[in-house]
């Protein structure tokens, strides 16, 4: 039983140095690579033994993220060098913070309920960048981005992983997860929506434009066009694609990613200045390679506690509490740590789904599940792949989020757990 | 062949001729390789009677089993990426210590004679103890700070490719594929070095002799570049980089052999650790934090060519899902002389990865102790090993070591065919024909 022990401090350990990177000067990167290397070297040296292809499955599962990440990311950097953004931010008049939170709250929303988490999370990133100068301000518009595009997700059944996981798997409907779960997700983001509306006040500043006036003279009105509708058609192109071949959703990306290469390639092959700036290996080199270790890191190190048994015991400790309600929300505060969908999959493979009851299809407990594991997430900035893609954006700082953004996700994850609970227990499942 | 098998194969080798013609088209081989993935499993997907390929029923069950192979192919393309991505980090960050310097600083010759023959054989033994890959990879940063014209700094490079993969032919531990056959098996230690370490070492010989009757001159060395910033490490800082990064690289097979674990993890320890040093050493000067951390070296790390490794080995794991790779052994199974179908292996695995190529010719051939070939040790699999893992060198992208230098040093496909190609088949043919020689005369008579 040592090992087991072990592992769990390391993880603590471990996750302690990454939530203290500033103070400590210690990128979370370098912490979250050693953390998987040396559990999994203590599981393997220590533990019961275990096949190689138990740790290719799971690296090949981090892989899909990682490179679905890499490609998206490298898609949304091409958009933004070519001025793409600025198609939607020349729309957006506004300069009042007040509005501006709701347009890209309910805007990030609704986008995330058709694109994945993540996709939408780095596209109204990057928008903000063109919209807001200073740094603090913009930290905030992108936690709440976070919180958005999680709630988003949370009640689409093609919105996150972890709902397309219940789908397909058959614990809920389509029909019935949106019913059941749109308004309690609704309502974690409006509450504190509403709540933030009172505090804040005054204007955006939006950024000197001399930056990009370089690249202006570079690209014609009618390239950044192209390059706009090509990227976002290439992402919103990803869930068909995945739907008609039943491929994963990274092979979308990258296909969409080589298309718009290769228009690139041709549309500056006549500019040698252009060229120089403007084509994909140089863009390339602008994505943030290290938070793409850290989701290595992390994603490998959570992988070693499912393999070692840490997760199973978890539910089955969960378990014994016996409300499904209280289980449910205690899964969402645990997913803000360790991967919703090592989790989500933990609870699905100890619950079989039942005739009648809370576990039946489109039963209280997967809808709540589905609910709870999603918004959930953005309770610390690295709880969600939403979180981690932004923070890799922005280098938005672990305390930072803890401190201004945590408690209004706490707020807004329990008073749409709240609802959900008053809603199932006295109309949808009396 | 079924009409979609056809349909892949053109599909296949249209990608690699647009591949090959990256410069004159002026299209990034990096798109070309991640379209030709996505395209060849698009196809798959779509045109495959599935449920015969994976044996399975239903439609649910048939999409599952079409992603299980894929996470697994991904997980060991994954594996390769991260494990590049891991040294390559390392070897950068050592690079912008002048860790390497101290190496370079002893080699005072400038004859270009001389250089041709130091590097070729450090890198055949440096390759034999470590993987082919992390060989290629140190040599060629410390070939930037030994040689500045460009071109001859790509000549020498397309040496190190080929004494990498001729070094990692003829030991155990040396390159995958020589892993393989070890660890099932089909060759043992002594057996494999006995047999083919005379045979690689002519095919890295014979090149380097030719070659030298060609080559004159003196090399220039570059100056010394200062940053911008004035900020550099101390002697200190560089020995202590250089003994971390090596000490790090060498320490992979043996956390491998400890644990069990795959290589890359080994890597991503060791980059950990490093990271971990240089944010401590240079949290109090931030012009030195700037140039040197780790975060500065992953900024110089070619990640088109990472995602061109994603792409050519998603491809290639596709054609061997679709069962292309046995329909290939199957044929060369026919050819009935198995040296011939060893050497035409070898020339195939310059196109193909040799990782599935060899596979798909152990799971062909069962080990056999009543045929001699095939009995463990026996030559078919002793000259399988040769040809694997010296034909990669004949075109740039035919083995992970030439993919990465390639990444590193933007060597241009076309260049390497012309320069480099006649020597790399000259060398592979001279081992091959020491090989049959020795075999038919002395060890299996």
């Amino acid at each position: 039983m040592s090992y087991f022990i072990l592992m769990i401090i390391i993880f603590i350990a471990g996750y302690i140095c990454i939530a203290l990177e500033h103070p400590l000067k210690i990128n979370k990167s370098a912490t979250a690579l050693l953390l998987a290397a040396i559990m999994w070297a203590v599981y393997s040296l220590m533990g019961p033994g275990f096949s190689h292809e138990v740790l290719i499955a799971h690296l090949g599962d981090t892989a899909e993220i990682i490179f679905f990440l890499m490609g998206a990311m490298t898609i949304v950097e091409i958009i933004d060098q070519h001025d793409g953004f600025r198609i939607i931010t020349d729309r957006i008049e506004t300069k009042s913070k007040r509005k501006l939170l709701w347009i890209i709250s309910i805007l990030t929303f609704f986008m995330s309920a058709v694109l994945d988490n993540l996709t939408t999370a780095i596209v109204m990133c990057a928008l903000l960048r063109k919209l807001i100068d200073d740094k603090h301000d913009r930290w905030f518009f992108c936690g709440m981005i976070i919180l958005a595009a999680n709630s988003g997700g949370a009640w689409s059944p093609i919105g996150d992983v972890t709902t397309i996981m219940l789908w397909i798997k058959g614990n809920v409907t389509a029909g019935n997860i949106i019913l059941e779960t749109l308004i309690p997700s609704l309502v974690a983001l409006i509450v504190p929506l509403v709540a933030i509306t009172y505090i804040i006040k005054g204007k955006v500043t939006r950024p000197q434009t001399n930056q990009d006036s370089s690249n202006k003279v570079l690209v014609s009105q009618k390239q950044s066009r192209i390059i706009f509708f090509l990227g976002v058609g290439a992402l919103l192109f990803v869930p068909v694609f995945k739907t008609i071949t039943h491929l994963p959703p990274y092979i979308g990306v990258i296909f969409g990613l080589g298309l718009i290469w290769t228009v690139t390639e041709l549309m500056h092959k006549s500019n040698k200045e252009a060229y120089a700036k403007l084509n994909v290996s140089t863009i390339i080199s602008r994505i943030d390679i290290p938070s793409i270790l850290f989701f290595l890191g992390i994603l490998m190190a959570v992988a070693c506690l499912q393999t070692a048994g840490h997760l199973d015991l978890l539910s089955k400790s969960l378990d014994k509490i016996g409300d499904v309600y209280i289980i449910n929300i205690i899964i969402g505060v645990l997913s803000s740590v360790i991967d919703n969908v090592p989790l989500v999959a933990a609870a699905m493979g100890m619950y079989p789904i039942a005739d009648v009851g809370h576990f039946a299809v489109d039963g209280a407990f997967w809808e709540f599940l589905a609910y709870c594991a999603g918004t959930g997430g953005s309770l610390l900035i690295i709880g969600s792949a939403a979180g981690v893609a932004v923070m890799g954006m922005e280098k938005i700082d672990f305390i930072w989020y803890l401190k201004k953004i945590s408690i209004w996700a706490l707020i807004g994850y329990l008073s749409g757990a709240g609802v959900f609970v008053l809603m199932s227990k006295f109309i949808l499942h009396t | 062949m079924v009409f979609y098998q056809v349909l892949m194969l053109v599909i296949f080798i249209l990608g690699y001729v647009l591949i090959a013609l990256e410069h004159p088209i002026k299209i990034n081989k990096t798109a070309t390789a991640i379209l030709l993935a996505v395209v060849l499993w698009t196809v798959f997907a779509l045109m495959a009677p599935l449920s015969n390929v994976f044996s399975t029923v239903g439609d649910i069950a048939t999409s599952n089993a079409l992603h299980e192979s894929l996470i697994a192919h991904l997980g060991d393309t994954a594996e390769i990426i991260f494990f590049l991505l891991g040294a390559m980090t390392i070897v950068e960050t050592v690079d912008a210590h002048d860790g390497f310097s101290i190496i370079t600083d002893r080699i005072t010759t400038k004859s270009k004679r001389k250089l041709l023959w130091v590097i070729g054989f450090i890198t055949f033994f440096m390759s034999s103890v470590l993987d082919n890959l992390t060989t290629a990879i140190v040599m060629c940063a410390l070939l930037r700070r030994l040689i500045d014209n460009k071109h001859d700094r790509w000549f020498f490079a397309g040496i190190v490719i080929i004494a990498a993969n001729a070094g990692g032919a003829w030991s155990p531990i040396g390159d995958v594929t020589t892993i393989m056959l070890w660890i099932k098996g089909n060759i043992t230690t002594l057996g494999i070095m006995k047999e083919t370490g005379l045979t690689s070492l002519v095919s890295l010989v014979v090149p380097l002799t030719a070659i030298t009757f060609m080559l004159k001159g003196e090399i220039e060395r570059p100056a010394e570049k200062i940053a911008e910033n004035g900020a550099k490490a101390s002697k200190k800082q560089a020995w202590l980089m250089l003994c971390m990064g090596v000490g790090f690289l060498l320490f992979t097979p043996v956390f491998k052999t400890i644990t069990n674990l795959p290589p890359y993890l080994g890597i991503l320890l060791g980059l950990g650790v490093i990271w971990v040093t240089t944010e401590i050493l240079h949290a109090k000067n931030p012009a030195e934090y700037d140039r040197l951390s780790v975060l500065a070296s992953l900024k110089r790390v070619d990640i088109p060519s990472v995602l061109f490794f994603l792409g050519i080995l998603m491809a290639v794991s596709c054609l061997s899902t679709a069962g292309h790779l046995k329909m290939l052994a199957t044929g060369l199974d026919k050819m009935g002389n198995f040296y011939i179908t060893d050497i035409i292996i070898g020339l195939l695995s310059s196109v193909v990865d040799n990782v599935p190529l060899v596979a798909a010719a152990m799971g062909m051939y069962p080990i056999d102790p009543s045929i001699t070939h095939l009995a463990t040790d026996g030559a078919f699999w002793e000259f399988l090993a040769y040809c694997a893992g010296t034909g990669g060198s004949i075109l740039i992208i035919g083995s992970a070591a030439g993919v990465a230098v390639m990444g590193m040093e933007k060597i241009d496909f076309i260049w390497y065919m012309k320069k480099i190609t006649p020597w790399a088949l000259l060398g592979y043919f001279a081992g091959a024909g020491v090989y049959i020689l020795m075999s038919t005369l002395i060890f299996h008579t």
